[in-house]
């Protein structure tokens, strides 16, 4: 009975002893969102969102118009200077409905480091645009919402979903 | 030659005068407006009225008779109506500037039934003694709280001009015995100005079979007509069509009703 009392002391303290802080690994530089959005995108999927449907749990909800126009066709260039920051843009719909009013002029971000929202300008003229996920910018995707909005309220919304090319 | 020159002339001068009495009709009507613009029945809406260039013109204190459902049976007079001869303190505008008024309500609210019951609401501007009114304003349609299957839809349910539009035929809830059996499913479209003048027509188009009940077709505007340069679409209307075999076994033409959609104009 004292040696299984002395076994059980023993193993207690070596498990005690055993016990050191673990080194977490690090976690890797932060990602440049901005920098991730530079460069070419070319459209991959259009879906259409009836947001009020949404808000009212009504069924049809989305819709994917992808192959309805040749939405395929346009092409995305977000350019950026050499520090990095955002510069010029240019969208070359092709056959593509257009899914901004501009193409061709500046672009920015409202957060350099955690951007939620795209501004397109051109003189007068600024389109805003939605990013969603930045986890999909890691495997070459860029989502970008446009929200169409009554009396502040959303209504209606297009989801693009880009492919880096 | 010099008779036809004439009549022209006369035909301009004359459509210019009906223009200026449209002119002057429409301005002695009032404006009303609504925040939001787009509402439910259990919604909290304000309602703006202009009357300038109606009998109410200048005056300080403008009372609502308000009713629901008008034209389609089952409606009621507001709750805050009162008496035509003394409206209910409740029934009051706020006067906010010289001729514009504002009265907020939720619709359930103030007809006192359930947001299916209620379907549209119309109202007019009053003197407290009912002595002096403005013409009636309706009907303002209530935006559905609960979806109704149906046999024709429009996705998505409110869209503008130069947005992706997609009607839809679901066969299997057709009322009409041709409906529910017509083949060879196509659709019409027509496309409207804002003063409701055709733009342009597109007839006998293919739709997409999406199952054996489902019909539907997914377009812009501007991909089915030409729209002229400074024309601003107001609306457009959708018919499906088919065929039907009569008793002799031959094909004859059969229609679904024309059904409307105003675009909204997106702020």
């Amino acid at each position: 009975m004292k040696r299984i009392q002395y076994i059980l002391f023993a193993i207690c303290i070596l498990s005690i002893w055993s016990c050191k802080p673990e080194e977490f690994p690090p976690i890797g530089e932060a990602q440049n969102v901005v920098k991730s959005i530079q460069g070419t995108w070319g459209l991959t999927k259009v879906t259409q969102i009836d947001q009020d449907a949404t808000t009212k749990g009504f069924p049809y909800k989305q819709l994917d118009i992808t192959s309805v126009y040749p939405y395929t066709d346009l092409v995305v260039a977000f350019m950026g200077d050499a520090q990095g920051n955002p510069s010029t843009f240019t969208i070359t719909s092709g056959n593509s409905p257009k899914i901004a009013d501009l193409t061709t002029g500046n672009w920015a971000v409202d957060d350099v480091k955690a951007p939620t929202t795209i501004s397109l300008k051109n003189g007068t003229i600024t389109n805003s645009l939605s990013i969603g996920s930045y986890v999909s910018l890691k495997s070459g995707k860029l989502l970008i919402k446009r929200d169409k909005k009554l009396n502040g309220k959303v209504i209606l919304s297009y989801q693009y979903e880009f492919t880096k090319k | 030659m010099n008779s036809l020159k004439s009549k022209q002339i006369m035909k301009k001068i004359l459509l210019l005068i009906i223009c200026c009495f449209g002119t002057i009709w429409a301005s002695g009507q009032g404006k009303v407006t609504f925040s939001p613009a787009t509402f439910t029945s259990e919604d909290e809406v304000t309602i703006t009225l202009d009357v300038t260039g109606t009998p109410l013109e200048g005056a300080n204190d403008v009372y609502i008779w308000a009713f629901s459902n008008d034209g389609v049976g089952g409606g009621k007079d507001a709750s805050t109506n009162g008496q035509w001869g003394a409206s209910s303190p409740n029934a009051k505008f706020t006067k906010t500037a010289t001729n514009i008024f504002t009265f907020k309500f939720t619709g359930t609210i103030l007809f006192g039934q359930s947001p299916a019951e209620l379907i549209n609401f119309g109202f007019l501007g009053k003197s407290i003694d009912g002595s002096k009114q403005t013409p009636d304003y309706k009907p303002f349609k209530f935006d559905p709280l609960v979806f109704t299957p149906g046999q024709f839809r429009l996705f998505p349910a409110k869209l503008d001009n130069t947005d992706m539009a997609t009607v839809y035929f679901h066969q299997n809830l057709a009322t009409d015995i041709n409906l529910q059996r017509m083949t060879n499913i196509k659709v019409d479209l027509s496309f409207y100005n804002e003063a409701g003048s055709v733009v342009g027509s597109k007839q006998g188009i293919a739709t997409v079979k999406e199952s054996a009940i489902l019909f539907s077709y997914s377009f812009i505007p501007d991909r089915v007509i030409t729209v002229p340069a400074g024309t601003k679409l107001g609306k457009f209307t959708y018919q499906f069509s088919g065929t039907v075999k009569d008793a002799g076994g031959l094909d004859v033409q059969a229609n679904g009703p024309v059904i409307e959609v105003v675009y909204t104009v997106f702020n």
